[in-house]
């Protein structure tokens, strides 16, 4: 498309026309010194906690440490063309980034700019970063199921919607794929998502990007990446942005998803902020309002109220714990904040057992509240039983002889394992879990060879979608195991069984 | 490109503490003794005067290896005679203290109190070219009345901007200079331009669907 040279002028004049030649009337100071995204500023003395600043380079900084004689600023952008002397200019808002439907589908980064070369967000729509979080009277009890796709952790440890669900977990445990599972599962519920990078190589936000895309899950997620290169104060306030993005769906009564990926990272950002404005470090040299900074953030996301038309944001915050230390500093703080964990042990994952949930210290405190009456039946008492299973697991390798029933036990819990077990990016429905659980549970396994269970799994859920689809329709409408249901269920199975021979390669 | 710097030194929050410290002692004794304004002359004169010239003077001030005795004799052979015995003794604490290189800083401090006791303002002015006799107090009367206080004005000439005035009153910047509305314009005009290529590709987009 071509523009005319006068559609432009006319811009320009009408812009020239509006003009009013006002005495325009700033706070300003001057920077002493500046380094690591940081500023000390003579003057400004009239700037508040939390304002914005500008600097004549055009970055925004804002007013972190108000001091007797200087007013320490973080810089939210290029800090390397800033000099001694410069002029800094009080702006007298706080920040905000944009929101509404402008951001979903984009790469963002903290300030709301585009990373994904899509072009500018073109929305008037903006939300404060730092808001308080909605009070006790505007939010209601969790209740609505926030389904993540994975069998293990929808069947014992539930999400509901408005519960903040801590990922945590060494290395290389598998901690970004359960969350990126719980976004691909959104597809068709209407629920955001959000995912947000603090600390990331690039290299691994541009292959989440990529596998979301090519699960076409980026049609309702905003990635929001402040990459390992950005400054510590873009990786600080990243996940305020992120959040300030989803508070916009959570007022007008939709669900969002919110992943952190991970908090670890933004407290050693803020470590790092602190210790360079010379706040007095504490634990592990980690600020004294650390706790605050996540506590903040976390506590943002809500279940609200009808009268606020109950609206959500689940949030899955991710930490990574050294050598399984779940006692360092940050771990326990977060794990004190959040509704409940998931935890991720590395042994587990090499031995295969993926996700690598370790059944017995992961917990959702919010429980049953957010599981449909189906999952309820077929799942409750797994989650005891699969730590009972550890336990006596454990004790069976000494070798003694077993009695028949301890061997039953340990053959049920080597075949709920094996069925736990499922492939990267591959939720599975409600229906479809509740169908697996089912048969294994009720001890409908027992008689495959262990090795050979996810086979059957798999070939049993084709089979049963392609021999039986109204009882799955019906499983789908009705979300409860119904006599008649469990009937037909059981009835199937014995069908399934009957023409089925496991294959053990 | 180099720009010209805009403050005269580098700024010291360290020093300036000291300096306020030591202004306010400085003026306080001043005051029960009735000669404020006097020793704030002669502390312009040290400064401005015997300070500025000599810089062999200023270097032995703040020298830490010149003792406090030979200070206080340096003080008194020099400005025994001529300064308020007031000053004579607070240059003296300052040497006993070790503090006599910060005297610039007092005396910086000092004016801005002194300011302050008598209700009057410093305002910087930056022009583009100077200012005419009648500029000068109309600028002056409007801000002793919009202010309401006596108003002294620093100026400065700075042919960047174009035309129009800087005032700056403590950390507030009045500013009506023609080099900050060419900007803003701009500013406008840019964000006009974006505005009005997205309403153009959006109905061009939608007339396609």
């Amino acid at each position: 498309m071509k523009f005319s040279s006068d559609e432009i002028a006319s811009v320009l004049q009408a812009e020239i026309e509006q003009f009013d030649s006002k005495i325009d009337v700033r706070e300003v100071g001057t920077v002493l010194e500046v380094g690591d995204g940081i500023a000390r500023v003579y003057g400004l003395s009239g700037v508040m906690a939390g304002e914005m600043v500008e600097f004549p380079n055009g970055a925004i900084g804002l007013a972190f440490n108000l001091e007797e004689n200087s007013v320490g600023v973080i810089i939210l952008g290029n800090f390397l063309t800033i000099k001694e002397g410069d002029e800094v200019k009080a702006l007298g808002t706080l920040l905000s980034v944009p929101a509404g439907d402008a951001v979903i589908g984009r790469v963002l980064d903290p300030l709301g700019n585009p990373l994904d070369g899509k072009g500018p967000v073109q929305t008037s729509t903006t939300r404060p970063v730092e808001i308080i979080a909605t009070g006790v009277s505007e939010r209601k009890p969790v209740s609505e199921p926030m389904q993540t796709g994975i069998k293990a952790i929808d069947a014992m440890t539930p999400i509901g919607r408005g519960q903040r669900e801590l990922i945590i977990g060494d290395r290389k445990t598998g901690k970004t794929s359960i969350a990126i599972d719980a976004i691909i599962n959104q597809k068709g519920t209407g629920v955001k998502c959000f995912y947000i990078a603090i600390g990331q190589k690039d290299s691994a936000v541009a292959a989440v990007v990529d596998v979301l895309e090519r699960n076409g899950a980026m049609e309702f997620t905003t990635v929001i990446a402040a990459g390992a290169s950005a400054p510590a104060p873009l990786q600080y306030i990243a996940p305020y942005a992120g959040t300030a993005m989803a508070e916009h769906f959570m007022f007008n009564g939709g669900h969002c998803l919110v992943v952190y990926d991970d908090l670890s990272k933004q407290a050693v950002a803020y470590r790092q902020m602190s210790l360079l404005m010379r706040r007095p470090p504490g634990r592990e040299a980690y600020p004294g309002d650390v706790f605050y900074c996540h506590s903040r953030l976390l506590e943002r996301s809500a279940k609200l109220s009808d009268a606020l038309g109950g609206g959500s944001i689940t949030s899955l915050p991710i930490i990574e714990t050294l050598e399984g230390e779940v006692s360092a500093y940050i771990p326990t703080n977060v794990i004190s904040i959040t509704d409940g964990q998931i935890y991720l042990q590395p042994d587990l994952f090499f031995a295969g057992i993926r996700p690598a949930m370790n059944a017995g210290i992961s917990v959702s405190r919010v429980g049953g509240a957010a599981q449909t009456k189906a999952m309820k039946k077929v799942a409750g008492g797994l989650r005891l039983d699969l730590a009972a299973f550890r336990a006596l697991e454990a004790f069976a390798q000494l070798g003694t002889d077993l009695d028949a029933a301890t061997q039953s036990q340990l053959d049920r819990g080597y075949r709920m394992v094996e069925l736990l077990k499922q492939p990267q990016y591959q939720p599975m429905t409600v229906t479809d879990q509740v169908l697996s659980l089912f048969a294994g549970t009720r001890g409908y396994l027992d008689d495959v060879p262990i090795k050979a269970v996810q086979k059957w799994e798999k070939d049993f859920r084709q089979w049963i979608h392609d021999k039986h689809p109204t009882l799955i329709s019906e499983m789908n409408d009705k979300r409860e195991l119904t006599d008649d249901i469990t009937k037909r269920i059981i009835e199937a199975i014995k069908e399934f069984k009957a023409s089925y021979k496991p294959v053990v390669s | 490109m180099t720009e010209a710097i805009k403050h005269d030194t580098v700024l010291d929050p360290g020093a300036e503490q000291v300096g306020k410290t030591y202004a306010r002692a400085l003026i306080g004794a001043a005051l029960s003794a009735g000669v404020a304004d006097d020793v704030l002359r002669q502390l312009n004169t040290l400064v401005d005067g015997y300070l500025a010239s000599s810089e062999k003077l200023t270097a032995a001030f703040a020298s830490p290896r010149i003792d406090q005795n030979e200070k206080n004799r340096v003080i008194d052979r020099l400005f025994g005679s001529e300064f308020h015995p007031v000053l004579v003794k607070f240059l003296k604490v300052m040497a006993k203290r070790d503090r006599l290189g910060f005297v610039g800083a007092v005396r910086t401090a000092a004016v801005s109190i002194n300011d302050e006791m008598q209700g009057r303002l410093v305002a910087e002015v930056r022009t583009a070219v100077p200012m005419d006799e009648a500029t000068r107090a109309a600028v002056v009367s409007r801000l002793s009345s919009t202010m309401n206080k006596q108003v002294r004005l620093v100026e400065t000439i700075d042919p960047d901007l174009i035309g129009g005035m800087v005032v700056r009153v403590g950390d507030t910047v009045f500013d009506s200079s023609v080099a900050n509305q060419i900007d803003k314009m701009s500013r406008r005009a840019r964000d006009g331009f974006s505005r009005e290529l997205l309403k153009r590709f959006e109905s061009f987009a939608g007339s396609n669907s």
